[in-house]
């Protein structure tokens, strides 16, 4: 059996999301029902974490994908990157999305960058860069079981895959490797927008499921008799 | 196009075509939107020219860069344009970027790979280390692979062509070849390196056995290890029987190589080493290569080796210092620890022992563990025999001797001055006798420290002169040193004893100076030697600075410019002998500064505080002279007088005696003589005094104080009173006695009394001279009173009165006044004295004094 180092990585993944599951297990949480409230900081926290880990990794990798990529005002058009979830949103249609879409579409979009991401990394060169970009898919796969833990703590279902999309689907050659340099560009854009969303999602998730103070309030007098 | 013929196993059989003809083919105009650069993820070699072309459609305003720099083109048709890039560089793995853009939006763009060019592999070689595997090796020089789809790294192939087998390289650097089991001998190989772009090969052709690389040796050990000699024995893996080796040895102490030794073996191999140090610790190195064909050494296996211990093999260097003290030797041994060369080993102990050479049977052992390097020895005054040695765990070194003699430390050698230089000091020193076994020369290295750090040197014993020099030596510190001649007794003998300096220094500090014997016009300056440590070089003599208020420096002194920038004299003395000085001409109390500093050949000791001497006044010893007798005869008069009071009272105021106490009542008493007694006043009957009566003017004289009395002065009658003791108050009567002579109205004696005493001032009233100062006043005025019953200038009178008390014992009680008043008996009965005693009853004005009889210890009357 030949293991690669991707491979690897992979069942790091799985790892990390079987024991981001753990706590659900109702056979396992003996410390009594905290609410969706500790998973959302969480998973807002692994947002934030994201969004610091990107910015390092994307300096790099568009240095590699040389100029005009790695300019800061480049903007080319989406051309092949029309399949990637967009993170742009109606300001609007933002704030009417309830919980269960606000959540599904953080899933559905993190599932598929996750996949094309796993594409980038392996047509990367150089090995510190396949590094880099094998520790951000771990840690995104780590968001993806968060998101999925927060679902299941509210009594969401998680979304059916959809067809034709495996897990390690990756995007078919481009026509050229200009084109394909502008999907990667596109991928990285893409990731960095969804992740800035992601928080402010979360934020607004956490602050929803805070409880009142008057609940509060009767917890403890509970506690005191 | 063309065809190209390339098979690894045929090279000599690859060729290309020739190229096609051209073809021309009319392409589509891209639809309207639709932009399209051609072609597209080119792959050319560095240093290519490269055309690319771009059919803009519709779009006419285009502009096209190379990653960011714009780049012009030329324009076939009208939505045709082509870009012509020479020599293009390589950039980066990942391609260069070449796009166009409409108004800044891209609308299409390309790739351009560039390759480095493909190296040829250098350094290509093959061996074997166990005759199994042949590994080949190569540098590849640079890696070629691009990113995307550009082309991935060169691969290599490895092809024999003897075998005509070929093997695809999983590494850039490095294949390896399966020898076959029927060991071919020679072998040829062709490395193809190749990429998209080109083909390299290299080839090599050679024998097997001049391809053996040996593993290095392993399982080495060391056998049978002595002081001298050891025996190594290793073996050599993997090579088997094929091929005979040769081993390189090599032995290295801490310093260099000492042995090489080359050997021939099979499997196994055993050398022994022999001229060994002991106690040494040696790296043993060790490689082997194909004897027949050296084409490798193994590498260099490292073990270390340790000879076993063996006796020092030479006597200790020892020296010794005596010091006789109290009929005893006080021996303190030095020795120089062995080298390491010498030692053989650690150094356990060293062994002393001391043989009386007189009596030639006692010894003194000692054992002094290291790592000591000296002792202390108490000896008597008798001749000794000093034995040393060194001792390792194996056994001890030769002896070292020398001799302490009953003159040892006693000998007296006269220090002679030598200059020393920064290289040390050259030492001199004539012979002492013809028959020695040589010389030593010692000195204290740190003079500074309480226990002098003994160094000695050997000399040869033709040899009179010698340079010690070390690095310890410092300028400004005396060194002392002793040159000894040894006998062939081993006994050493003082020659000469020399002190120097490598550098002399000016003196850091000046001798302590007292001003003595001073007077009006000159001071002594007096000091003594100071310490050695602070003279820092041979003192050459002084100099006297001395300030003073004075202007002008006298002959024998210049004047020398202070750092204060104040002025002295300065005397000079050259003769560093010289400790006094005497500071003369000045004048008489004066203030004066003086400081004395020394001087070496450097220069003079730092100035330090002045000290302050003020000459004396020219006529005070006149004063002493004079003053200092008077006193002294004062008191030596004052001492006689004191011891000749006694003899002079005897002589000039003897004591009246008592009858009471005389020794003639006893003499009464034995006899019992009816016709001696003693005569009572009571009964006498008083002298009829004659009073003359004379004119007004008439003048009167005391015979007692004989002086006259002018007309004015009335004569003061001689009004008495004798005041009786305390004890004698009460009941005793208290003693008055009148002249009644004097009075007009005499009375008899029984009933009269105090007749010319006024009323107010009872004669026996005793508290109103309670004082002596009341007393005499009472004393006086009544006098006057008295005097006022007296018609002035009618009365003359010479008598003298003497009064005996006969309850008087206690002459000091009459002192003690009595509050009481008491009875008073009268005296009637006057008696002329001696005029001697005349004169201290009357004071100088005539009045009888009674304070002066009251304020002495006797009464006299």
């Amino acid at each position: 059996m030949d293991l690669r180092a991707g491979d690897s990585w992979g069942m790091l993944a799985c790892l990390c999301t079987v024991l981001w599951h753990l706590p659900a297990v109702p056979a396992l949480n003996r410390t009594g029902d905290p609410g969706p409230g500790p998973s959302i900081q969480k998973t807002y926290d692994l947002t934030r974490y994201l969004e610091h880990q990107l910015r390092s990794l994307a300096g790099t990798y568009l240095n590699y994908l040389g100029p005009p990529f790695n300019e800061p005002d480049f903007n080319p058009p989406r051309l092949g990157a029309e399949t990637l979830p967009r993170a742009t949103v109606n300001l609007e249609v933002w704030r009417s999305l309830n919980d269960k879409l606000r959540l599904t579409q953080n899933y559905e979009a993190y599932s598929h960058l996750l996949c094309y991401l796993r594409g980038l990394n392996r047509q990367a060169a150089t090995a510190e860069l396949r590094h880099s970009l094998a520790h951000f898919c771990t840690s995104l796969q780590g968001l993806l079981g968060s998101i999925a833990g927060v679902m299941a703590a509210l009594g969401y279902p998680l979304p059916q895959p959809l067809p034709g999309i495996e897990p390690t689907w990756a995007p078919g050659p481009a026509h050229s490797d200009f084109l394909q340099k502008m999907d990667d560009f596109w991928l990285l854009k893409e990731l960095q927008t969804w992740l800035w969303r992601s928080a402010k999602d979360f934020n607004r998730l956490k602050k929803k499921m805070q409880p009142p103070a008057a609940a509060v309030t009767l917890h403890l007098e509970a506690h005191g008799f | 196009m063309k065809s190209t013929v390339d098979d690894a196993r045929f090279p000599e059989l690859s060729f290309s075509s020739n190229w096609s003809p051209w073809e021309e083919v009319h392409a589509h105009t891209p639809e309207q939107n639709t932009d399209l650069i051609f072609p597209r993820d080119k792959l050319v070699e560095e240093g290519s020219n490269v055309t690319f072309c771009y059919n803009s459609g519709i779009n006419q305003n285009i502009s096209c860069y190379l990653d960011r720099e714009l780049i012009h083109g030329e324009q076939l048709y009208l939505n045709i344009f082509t870009f012509k890039l020479n020599n293009v560089p390589f950039i980066r793995e990942g391609g260069t970027n070449i796009y166009c853009a409409v108004n800044y939006t891209i609308k299409d763009g390309t790739v351009l790979f560039v390759s480095k060019v493909l190296e040829e592999p250098k350094d290509f070689s093959c061996e074997t280390q166990d005759f199994k595997t042949l590994s080949c090796s190569w540098d590849p020089g640079v890696d070629t692979g691009l990113f995307f789809d550009g082309q991935p790294s060169q691969h290599y192939t490895l092809f024999e062509s003897f075998s005509g087998k070929k093997k695809f390289c999983e590494h850039n650097n490095q294949c390896n070849w399966e020898i076959s089991r029927d060991l071919q001998e020679t072998y040829n190989f062709t490395l193809t390196a190749e990429n998209y772009l080109r083909k390299r090969s290299v080839n090599t052709i050679f024998n097997l056995t001049h391809r053996v690389h040996p593993k290095a040796p392993d399982s080495i050990h060391f056998n049978n290890v002595g002081a001298t000699n050891a025996t190594m024995t290793w073996k050599m893996p993997a090579l088997g029987n094929y091929s005979t080796l040769l081993c390189q040895i090599e032995l290295h102490d801490k310093e260099n190589m000492r042995q090489e030794h080359n050997v021939s073996i099979k499997v196994n191999g055993e050398f022994l080493f022999s001229e060994l140090m002991p106690d040494t610790a040696y790296m043993v190195c060790i490689r082997c290569a194909n004897a027949k064909h050296v084409w490798k050494w193994s590498k260099w296996v490292t073990r270390t080796l340790i000879t076993a211990e063996a006796a020092p093999s030479k006597a200790l260097d020892v020296w010794r210092k005596v010091k006789p003290e109290k009929g005893l030797h006080h021996v303190t041994l030095f020795w120089k620890p062995l080298s390491k060369f010498h030692a053989n080993g650690k150094i356990l102990f060293y062994n002393i022992v001391a043989k009386d050479l007189d009596k030639k049977s006692e010894l003194k052992l000692q054992s002094i563990p290291a790592p000591a390097n000296g002792t202390e020895l108490t000896l008597d005054q008798g001749s000794y025999q000093i034995q040393v040695t060194a001792n390792n765990s194996v056994g001890a070194s030769p002896a070292s001797e020398i001799v302490i003699s009953g003159d040892s430390g006693n000998e007296e050698v006269e220090e002679q001055k030598i200059n020393g230089t920064k290289d040390g000091f050259l030492i001199s020193w004539k012979p002492l006798s013809e028959d020695r076994a040589g010389y030593v020369v010692d000195w204290c290295e740190h003079q500074r420290n309480l226990h002098c750090e003994l160094q000695w040197k050997n000399v040869g014993p033709n040899t009179t002169s010698t340079v010690i020099s070390s690095d310890a030596f410092r300028p400004g510190i005396r060194y002392n040193f002793r040159i000894y001649e040894l006998s062939t007794e081993k006994i050493a003998y003082l020659v000469e004893n020399k002190i120097g300096y490598t550098q002399e220094l000016a003196p850091s500090d000046s001798p302590q100076v007292k001003a003595i014997n001073v007077t009006s016009h000159s001071f002594t300056l007096s000091w003594k030697d100071y310490d050695t440590e602070a003279q820092r070089g041979f003192i050459q003599g002084y100099r006297v600075c001395l300030k003073s208020k004075a202007t002008q420096c006298h002959l024998d002194s210049v004047a020398e410019l202070l750092p204060d920038n104040s002025t002295c004299c300065e005397h000079a003395i050259n003769n560093p002998k010289q400790k006094i000085f005497l500071v003369e001409n000045l004048q008489p109390e004066s203030f004066y500064e003086f400081f004395v500093s020394s001087f070496t050949s450097a220069g003079k000791s730092p100035i330090g505080t002045f000290t302050k001497v003020t000459t004396q006044d020219e006529h005070s010893h006149m004063l002493m002279h004079i003053i200092l007798p008077m006193v002294l005869c004062v008191l030596l008069i004052a001492v006689m007088c004191y011891w000749k009071s006694q003899w002079v009272k005897e002589k000039c105021y003897p004591d009246i005696p008592d009858p009471y106490k005389s020794s003639i009542l006893s003499l009464i008493k034995s006899k019992e003589s009816p016709h001696l007694r003693i005569m009572n006043v009571k009964d006498c009957t008083p002298d009829t005094i004659e009073v003359v009566n004379k004119s007004e003017g008439t003048k009167t004289q005391f015979i007692g104080i004989e002086k006259p009395l002018t007309e004015s002065e009335f004569p003061k009658p001689a009004n008495l009173y004798l005041l009786p003791a305390q004890d004698f108050c009460v009941p005793g009567p208290c003693i008055s006695f009148v002249n009644h002579t004097y009075s007009e109205s005499a009375c008899d004696s029984g009933s009269c009394a105090h007749t010319p005493v006024p009323d107010t001032a009872p004669p026996c009233h005793l508290e109103l001279l309670a004082s002596p100062d009341n007393l005499l006043n009472t004393l006086e005025k009544t006098h006057t009173d008295s005097l006022g019953e007296i018609p002035a200038g009618k009365i003359s009178l010479n008598y003298v009165s003497q009064l005996a008390s006969p309850m008087s014992g206690d002459k000091d009680s009459l002192l003690i006044h009595s509050p009481v008043p008491v009875l008073c008996s009268e005296y009637k009965m006057q008696m002329a004295v001696p005029s001697c005693l005349d004169s201290p009853v009357l004071s100088e004005n005539g009045s009888l004094s009674s304070m002066t009889l009251l304020g002495q210890d006797k009464h006299y009357h």
